[in-house]
């Protein structure tokens, strides 16, 4: 037999599942009853997408109730293909009764529960290998079990102690003491401190095994930080750090922020005399200040631990009203200036301190208009990168005007290129040390625009910036500023470019793909076949099969080599990323350009349905990175991030939550599944719900909800078109409830289907006993009476297209132009979503919806007819836009960067002719699609 | 200055900054995950004061007996955070690990040939080359010559555990072996 398996194995190792399939085929021929050649083949079905085959043969094998390894890991392979973590659960369960002298399948079985993160069988598992093998690694396995569930938001708050005590009694149990694992010691450590005995915790970690622990592992020490806090040891954890500091030369910040907390103890104690208070504090300051600065003086340029903790030290005394001299501030401020000003992160450093009002800030700002721009070295020139970013920092509203900023501007650029001098002898691929101050020169004109509202310092941006790009090509951040400006300015051919050449990679994905991706459909050309965009989603989401397929591996891995210190963290990686707020932002991104790509049939309809639905279930985590996104504009003013989000609202739980409401509401209107139906088409597991409240309320009550702090979320485009969704579903609802089939011809419907498919029947739809009636059985209630739709419908086109004539006419951002017109698009492609089963003849005779299909047809010809008239608009836009005269528009506009060479006006020509010609393209792809959509759905 | 703390998975999406750098790989999610499973005290990050991540650094403990060392598999820090000792203090840290938690008698890394800040900076802490191992990296297209693009040194520090430096040598750059015959 073994001889006949290999082949199967071999093909299936270098994904050749085809042969898979060949080879197991002959040996079932002869063995038709082989389990193990069974699940083979399912695995290579599940790997070639045929996912109905699979499933009939998963289920013969699992009734079988299988029992040996090599069929237990095929099926392992088998069920997480198919998502089913559930049965792999139940499967190895089985197997484990059935031996249950087998180590093996019951570490299996422990594993299988643990992937799903069902902590509480997993903890019976434990309990019964640690008896049964009498291994202390299941004595472990154990206790960190009753920890989880203990932390599981689901187990009941009564529960909770009883499983910490539960676990805390188990490690009593262990023959050998905690310490000689430092995990061990840190899950003991961790059980004593969430069972609030902060006591027994202290007493282990400072004892002589944990001491050394703790010296030796990082995650150890910064547990026995976090129990020196809540036992409320301030004073001594400072004791402590000074100590360390001294002797040790410690330059941990940690330690100065003991040092720091310290000092100012006794002023956070209740109920104390306060004037005593302040007095002992005052006199503590005196001596920390003391003590910082030895060592400012032992350290000097080496570290800027000390000088650091001066600043903070000044700021908190002034905080509490102790300060003593009023110059100290500005003094520590200039010496921090003058050691460190040289170094890239002194603006990031001195941030928090910074800001200053009156005369400290006079004195404040002379000393950093000091600093030149004529520079022989790079710690100079950071000396004078730095000024600027500090000096701007503080500018206020009547600094801010057009003419001060486009001074401010022309200097950084100026002194910029002179900066490129200093780098000109590295090679291409490194970072120019004068990046910033392009970087601060194109901050500043964004600023201008956004505080007047003309376009033309966006174009100075945008030349200056693809000039830095040259220079620089190694840099994120001038191609992350270009891709926002680009964006704005309506030309997402140029974006895209910059965001690939970023290259975005692996987990990245999540966190930086909102750059890109974040109302994307507003420049997708998804209708005229270009799925550019719809690609770029799929891409980025690739990100999320991984972890969901690989993640919960490594939890598995960490129970194998005991390493409990990980498994919290893991599992909250795991689930940030599974409920990742961009990742269904991307989704719901990529429904909105399906929808203009593809028919609409029951097939999109039904399982974006279903996919749309477990989102709405779920409790998003927001990871996107926009801190990543450098920021230098004043503190008075909206930071760049915000000034160049989309319509200054960036998408949120808000915004995706009245998306999902749209469309989900919209395609069960259009389905034909309901929930019977859909539980039994559905492949996978039915991911757990998340523990919001809300969640258990009722589909219908939850979709009708309207929250002020959701539509808050949308621009006000948005919220009309959530306005216009909201009434057009609530029109067609009970005449979709009437019309659509009954469950049982619908999963008649399915299971002929999948015979067809398959030759097989569909599992638990053998018999169906009225299917028979074929959908024509009488229905018992008299069909709604048609009623005209409400007049805000129809309204809405009309105000679409007076709003696209304004913003047409008007002096607004490309941007703002493409989003009227593409939620025109949406709302012209939502009716369509909605009126489709009313094309029908036999429905609309049947259910003697006459009345209704005239009602339909007025809105559908208004509505063709608006988006006609816009598309055609668009196009005679998009013939202006890349012609010589709009070029010359955006070189003129350049006027204040041109230089006489390198960013030259050829330079910035060649910008301006890829600006104009990228937004050609995409008016042009939009005003085509657009067209196209009209008569598709005319 | 900076707090030095343990790398936690969730931190993976916070290292933007860091690994969007030309020497800089960013791996599958698994290739971070399998090391903090198994070594999770070898690896840590630095961040400022504000919580802003600054570098960090994956390891891993291989060999046994004489040739039991501690390997830096990654270290980086973010272009505004250079030139402040923060790689200074991940080597010293990833050295003491290797001697007291795994006894190892070196510390070991790969670089390549091309990277020369990066080797500057290794030869200033102590490291040597001790061979030069053909075609470890992928080309990155820079322009220098195919072979420099593509060789990694191998880079070595004995520890107290080997005080007769046994571990080193001094013509390593000659000593040239392929890719498969190193682990």
């Amino acid at each position: 037999m073994d001889r006949q398996i290999r082949p199967i194995y071999e093909a299936l190792d270098t994904n050749s599942n085809k042969s898979a399939i060949l080879a197991c085929n002959k040996v079932l021929k002869k063995h038709p009853n082989n389990l193990l050649v069974k699940a083979l083949k399912a695995l290579a079905l599940v790997r070639s997408q045929k996912v109905e085959e699979a499933l009939i043969l998963c289920d013969e094998v699992l009734a079988s109730k299988p029992a040996d390894e090599a069929t237990l890991a095929a099926m392992m392979h088998v069920l997480r293909g198919l998502g089913r973590h559930m049965d792999m659960v139940t499967m190895y369960d089985d197997a484990y009764k059935q031996q249950p002298a087998n180590e093996e399948l019951g570490t299996q079985t422990f594993f299988a529960n643990a992937r799903i993160g069902n902590w509480k069988a997993a903890q019976q598992i434990a309990t019964k290998m640690h008896k049964q093998f009498q291994d202390e690694h299941y004595l472990y396995w154990n206790i960190m079990s009753a920890l989880l569930q203990a932390k599981d938001p689901n187990t009941p708050e009564a529960l909770r102690t009883v499983l910490l005590k539960l676990a805390q009694r188990l490690i009593s149990q262990s023959p050998t003491p905690s310490y000689y694992s430092a995990d061990r010691f840190h899950l003991h450590v961790t059980v004593l401190k969430e069972l609030g005995m902060y006591d027994e915790a202290y007493e282990l970690i400072e004892g002589e095994a944990g001491q050394i622990i703790c010296s030796q592992f990082l995650m150890c020490e910064e547990l026995r930080r976090e129990i020196w806090k809540l036992k409320g040891l301030t004073k001594e954890a400072g004791e402590r750090a000074e100590q360390r500091i001294l002797e040790a030369k410690d330059r941990n910040w940690l330690e100065f922020l003991a040092v720091l907390d310290a000092t100012f103890v006794d002023l956070t104690v209740d109920g104390a005399d306060v004037e005593a208070a302040k007095n002992t504090c005052a006199e503590r300051i005196t001596r920390t200040r003391e003590f910082f600065g030895k060592v400012v003086e032992q350290d000097g340029v080496r570290d800027r631990s000390g000088h650091l903790a001066l600043l903070e030290l000044e700021k908190r005394s002034r905080q509490h009203g102790l300060a003593t001299d009023s110059s100290a501030l500005t003094s520590l401020l200039e010496s921090y200036f003058q050691h460190f000003g040289g170094k890239a992160c002194c603006f990031e450093d001195l941030k928090p301190y910074i800001e200053l009002e009156g005369d400290d800030l006079a004195t404040w700002t002379s000393v950093l208009e000091k600093q030149t721009a004529q520079v022989t070295s790079v710690p100079d020139l950071w000396r004078f990168i730095n000024a600027q970013k500090l000096l701007r920092y503080n500018l206020t509203d009547s600094q801010l005007t057009p003419e001060a900023e486009t001074q401010r501007a022309v200097r950084c650029l100026d002194a910029y290129l002179e900066g490129l001098q200093l780098g000109k002898d590295l090679p291409s691929y490194e970072l120019q040390p004068a990046d910033d101050l392009a970087i601060l020169a194109a901050q500043t004109f964004v600023n201008i625009w956004k505080r007047t509202g003309d376009q033309a310092p966006l174009y100075n941006a945008a030349a200056l910036l693809e000039y830095a790009i040259t220079k620089s090509k190694m840099s994120y951040q001038i191609r992350l500023h270009l891709i926002r400006i680009y964006r704005l300015l309506g030309a997402p051919s140029l974006a895209l470019e910059h965001y690939r050449g970023i290259n975005v990679k692996q987990v990245q994905n999540d966190t930086l793909s909102h750059f890109l991706l974040s109302r994307a459909s507003t420049f997708s050309l998804a209708a005229t076949g270009d799925i550019t965009y719809t690609s770029e989603c799929m891409e980025a989401s690739r990100i999320y099969v991984s972890n969901s397929e690989e993640t919960s591996e490594f939890i598995v891995r960490a129970f194998g080599g005991e390493k409990y210190s990980q498994i919290p963290d893991f599992i909250l990686f795991e689930e940030c990323l599974d409920n990742s707020l961009q990742r269904d932002l991307i989704k719901m991104e990529h429904v909105r350009m399906r929808i203009a790509h593809e028919a609409i049939n029951s097939e999109l309809v039904d399982m974006e349905l279903i996919e749309l639905k477990f989102i709405f279930d779920r409790l998003h985590h927001d990871n996107r990175d926009f801190s990543i996104l450098a920021n230098y504009q004043p503190r008075s003013e909206a930071s760049f991030n915000e000034q160049t989000e989309s319509l200054e609202k960036t998408p949120g739980f808000g915004w995706l939550w009245v998306f999902l409401k749209i469309y989900i509401k919209a395609f069960q209107l259009a389905s034909d599944l309901d929930d019977t139906v859909e539980d039994k088409l559905l492949i996978g597991d039915r991911p757990k719900p998340s523990n919001d409240p809300e969640t258990k309320l009722p589909l219908k009550e939850r979709l009708a909800m309207r929250k002020q702090e959701e539509i808050n979320e949308l621009s006000s485009d948005e919220a009309a078109y959530y306005d216009y969704a909201s009434a057009l579903s609530e029109w067609l609802t009970p005449y979709h409830d009437y019309a659509r089939p009954p469950p049982s011809v619908v999963l008649a419907e399915a299971a002929k289907l999948t015979e067809q498919k398959t030759g097989h029947t569909l599992k638990g739809l053998e018999f169906l006993p009225d299917a028979a009636t074929n959908g024509n059985g009488k229905k018992d209630e008299e069909p709604p009476a048609v009623v005209e739709p409400p007049a805000s419908i129809s309204k809405h086109f009309d105000d679409v297209l007076q709003r696209f004539k304004e913003v047409l006419e008007g002096n607004v951002l490309p941007f703002e132009l493409l989003h009227v017109v593409t939620l025109a698009q949406e709302a012209f492609l939502l009716f369509a979503i909605e009126t489709t089963r009313f094309k029908t003849a036999s429905v609309l005779k049947q259910n003697k919806f006459g009345g209704l299909s005239q009602h339909i047809k007025d809105i559908r010809t208004k509505s063709t007819t608006v988006v006609n008239e816009i598309s055609s608009a668009l196009l005679s836009r998009a013939e202006s836009e890349a012609t010589q005269e709009s070029r010359r528009a955006v070189v003129e506009a350049c006027k204040p960067i041109v230089h006489e060479s390198g960013l030259d006006h050829d330079f910035v020509l060649n910008v301006a002719k890829k600006i104009t010609d990228a937004r050609k393209q995409v008016y042009d792809g939009i005003g085509k699609g657009m067209a196209k959509l009209a008569k598709t759905h005319a | 200055m900076s707090v030095t703390r343990s790398f936690k998975a969730t931190d993976l999406f916070k290292f933007n900054h860091i690994n969007l750098d030309l020497w800089t790989e960013t791996y599958a999610i698994s290739f971070y995950l399998s090391y903090l499973s198994r070594w999770p005290d070898m690896c840590a990050i630095q961040e400022t004061p504000q919580g802003r991540m600054m570098g960090y650094v994956i390891g891993k403990a291989e060999g046994a007996g004489p040739e039991r060392h501690g390997h830096v598999t990654a270290l980086s820090v973010a272009p505004e955070y250079r030139r402040l000792g923060v790689s200074r203090k991940f080597m010293a840290w990833l050295e003491k690990v290797s001697d007291e938690n795994y006894r190892g008698s070196f510390v070991d890394l790969y670089v390549r040939c091309v990277n020369f800040a990066a080797i500057t900076m290794y030869e200033g802490l102590g490291y040597s080359v001790y061979r030069r191992v053909r075609e470890y990296y992928s080309n990155l297209g820079l322009g220098h010559s195919v072979r420099d693009e593509e060789d990694g040194f191998d880079m070595r520090k004995p520890l107290p555990r080997d005080p007769m430096r046994r571990s080193v040598r001094s013509n390593g750059r000659d000593i040239v072996v392929s890719a498969n015959e190193v682990p």
